[in-house]
């Protein structure tokens, strides 16, 4: 096979052709359920707060944001199947302290803030989280809830579809290697 | 009915026994590879599956990975796509005593572990075969790098191997296709290095089994990044890629998956192997196979484990362990030692594109004719340059449309040293047979007795402080030196428990990989090691499997065996 019929079947038909198909069809109904779908851990409430919490971190711009790419489903998938018991509680109860706080704040539960309520809310977990990071490992406590979020906020957004095609311009096949390019190329780094 | 008798048996399909299958059946031999694993073709391959597709994005499935393969997943490549190219634990078991952990990471299919591995290829020189005898250490090599040097060439020209020719005498130069190239931040710490250690500690980037053009019917590779998933251009070496279609090719070539091989039939009268006792992987049925010689191909562990449970009157503690040698001096690469910087790069510049390989410095301590260190022998670095990407966004205050945008930027470049050291050979580091425990197949499984001695950590740290030097000579800041902790059997360059030597009062095998004891008995995998050195070992593996195989055809013809 040469390098460019290789290349060119690929492309054509990208990874459907040569990855098993039960996988890939297994995978993409599997997300689509999850992006349609209920949850299987978060209640409505916590899935209407997560889903307002991962768009204001990472939202729509030029380039879809976490809630197109169905965050709050990925979060909704890990903790039903990948975290450990105590790791999905403190999670859990990382994300009841939000509306703690809110209603502390603005006397309502997180969801029913106005944007600018919630935003200013996002700034103090912000601001808190990197006192955490500067303070000494030492004496710190345990790591913030909003840490957590923010992390699998971006995992979960640069590793779907939308995110990884649309605003990294993930390729699947870059094709070549270029060792010094501009540093805005449109295209991976990694 | 008596059986078909093969001229010749390969027991394993990776790495090495492909070698064996191509350079066997293309001399005319009738051959047949008993694989213990399940067929594996290239439609197995998942590179190219994006994370989107999987079901936890390359997070893994944690909870399976740690029921069904927790030693397994120990290693980088054993992740939510490639987990499936690593054994089942609970299958494949074997012990260790409490305080001596060791990582027996295995991989049986077709293709065994040549699918997964990292294709580093390195040629070894006479620094190398000549330093038990220089040390005094263990036997001395049968061979030296005259013996090997046309068989390093006719292997790298089949597989194809892009690198860099630097000339160094300890790090001989082979046959090469161009290189790939060293990304900007790569380029400061050479230039750095040449300023501060001009001649002595060199970088330069990897020689990897990757094809950077178009080779003997293969694509050149097109970085998608992650060659341990498979390759459908089939650009990086692997024995499913290369070698078995070339023995295919022959039509001499019997390949048998789920063929699981218990030990080997000894003819007492005409002191030779007779054939090969196999358990199939499906029925677990008992079969027989025979052939006029046998290849043992399996692994530098599981080959010892087939001549230990092959014990006979004659030979009661392991087939052709006449020298007592058998399973021990097991040896592994201390890996490890090492250091992390951010590194002063071009801010406007970035890679673009998934480099399949690293960079390389050549070992610069104990050279010959060059300064002595309180340890013995040396390392060498794998590692490379890089830039921050989105993942940097936990650590990057704010949140929101600016700071999405920011993301989109590359940020700091970093760079790391990563050190990989010889391990001398200790006659008290081997294997024995378990008699209380089986594996899934009924047969009996190894206890491996293995550690690392002052000299391996000795290096490490030496790797480390060099490491930082390196860094700090190249204006890094935040600069991280480390020495990993690491168990033997991590780097997976598991060596030595049949080795080879020109007495056989002392060795198994001897300068052709034939047993001493047994004339149509070869080994020529990982076990067939007297020393480690501090490179890679796969293409020392593949070259002395080829001359074995030539000088077995040659006895053969002259009616030897």
């Amino acid at each position: 096979m040469d390098r460019r019929s290789a290349l060119g079947l690929l492309t054509a038909t990208a990874a459907a052709a040569y990855a098993p198909d039960e996988l890939l069809s297994l995978g993409r109904s599997f997300h689509q359920r999850i992006l349609n779908g209920t949850r299987r851990v978060l209640s409505a409430q916590q899935d209407a707060t997560l889903l307002v919490l991962t768009d204001l971190i990472l939202p729509a711009t030029d380039t879809p944001g976490a809630k197109a790419a169905g965050v709050n489903a990925f979060i909704d998938l890990l903790l039903a199947e990948w975290v450990e018991p105590e790791e999905k509680d403190r999670f859990l109860k990382g994300l009841a302290d939000v509306d703690t706080r809110a209603r502390a704040a603005f006397g309502k539960d997180f969801l029913q803030g106005t944007p600018e309520q919630q935003t200013a809310l996002l700034v103090a977990l912000d601001d808190e989280a990197a006192r955490w990071k500067a303070s000494p490992e030492a004496t710190r406590g345990p790591e913030p809830f909003y840490r957590n979020l923010k992390w699998v906020t971006l995992f979960g957004y640069f590793t779907s579809e939308v995110g990884a095609l649309q605003e990294e311009h993930y390729a699947i096949i870059p094709g070549r290697y270029v060792p010094c390019a501009p540093a805005d190329t449109l295209s991976p780094s990694e | 009915m008596s059986p078909k008798t093969y001229d010749a048996i390969v027991v394993g399909s990776g790495m090495t026994g492909g070698w064996a299958a191509k350079e066997l059946t293309e001399a005319g031999l009738e051959t047949l590879v008993l694989e213990a694993g399940r067929n594996v073709t290239p439609a197995d391959y998942v590179e190219h599956v994006p994370p989107w597709q999987m079901r936890f994005r390359g997070l893994d499935n944690r909870k399976k990975r740690m029921a069904d393969q927790p030693i397994q997943r120990e290693c980088y490549a054993c992740d939510e796509w490639s987990s499936k190219f690593f054994v089942n634990d609970h299958d494949n078991p074997y012990t260790t005593e409490s305080d001596k952990p060791f990582l027996f990471l295995r991989g049986r299919q077709v293709g065994g572990r040549s699918i997964m591995w990292g294709r580093q290829v390195y040629r070894w020189s006479d620094l190398d075969f000549e330093a038990n005898l220089r040390d005094g250490i263990a036997i001395d090599w049968p061979i030296r790098y005259a013996d090997i040097a046309p068989w390093y060439d006719h292997v790298e020209r089949f597989i194809g191997i892009s690198g860099e020719k630097l000339g160094l005498p300890q790090l001989p130069d082979g046959q090469f296709l161009k290189p790939m190239e060293l990304n900007c931040g790569e380029q400061v710490v050479r230039d750095a290095l040449a300023k501060h250690w001009p001649g002595e500690r060199v970088l330069t980037i990897g020689r990897c089994a990757i094809l950077t053009e178009d080779h003997n019917g293969r694509a050149a590779c097109h970085y998608c990044g992650y060659c341990e998933r498979g390759c459908v251009t089939l650009s990086y070496f692997n024995s499913i890629n290369a070698t078995l279609p070339a023995a295919r090719a022959t039509g001499k070539l019997t390949l048998r998956p789920l063929s699981v091989v218990h030990s080997l039939i000894y003819d007492k009268k005409r002191n030779r192997v007779a054939g090969v006792r196999v358990i199939d992987g499906d029925t677990k049925h008992a079969l027989e196979f025979r052939a006029r010689v046998v290849f043992l191909c399996a692994s530098t562990l599981e080959s010892a484990r087939i001549l230990l449970n092959s014990a006979t009157p004659d030979f009661p503690n392991g087939l052709a362990n006449s020298s007592g040698e058998l399973g021990h001096n097991l040896m592994d690469h201390i890996m490890g030692g090492g250091a992390n910087g951010k590194i002063a790069a071009p801010a406007d510049k970035k890679p673009v594109g998934r480099r399949p390989n690293g960079i390389y410095v050549p070992r610069f301590r104990n050279l010959q004719g060059g300064p002595k260190s309180t340890f013995l022998r040396g390392y060498g670095y794998q590692g490379g340059a890089g830039r921050e990407g989105w993942g940097r966004g936990s650590d990057l205050p704010g949140f929101g449309a600016d700071w999405k945008k920011a993301l989109r930027q590359p940020g700091d470049w970093g760079f790391g040293f990563y050190g990989f050291g010889e391990c001398l050979p200790n006659h008290n580091n081997y294997v024995e047979i378990d008699k209380t425990k089986n594996d899934a197949w009924g047969i009996p499984v190894l206890k491996i007795h293995c550690s690392y001695g002052d000299n391996e950590w000795a290096l490490m740290k030496d790797a480390s402080i060099a490491a930082a030097e390196m860094l700090a000579a190249a204006g890094a800041r935040e600069i991280s030196p480390f020495v990993e902790q690491n168990p033997p059997g991590k780097a997976i360059h598991e060596m030595g428990t049949a080795r080879m030597g020109r007495d056989p009062k002392t060795s198994v095998l001897n300068g052709h990989n034939q047993a001493h004891d047994i004339p149509n008995l070869f080994v020529t995998d990982g076990a067939c090691m007297v020393s480690t050195a501090c490179q890679n070992p796969s293409i020392t593996y593949m070259a002395l499997t080829a001359r074995a195989c030539d000088y077995a055809v040659g006895a053969m013809k002259r009616r030897e065996i």
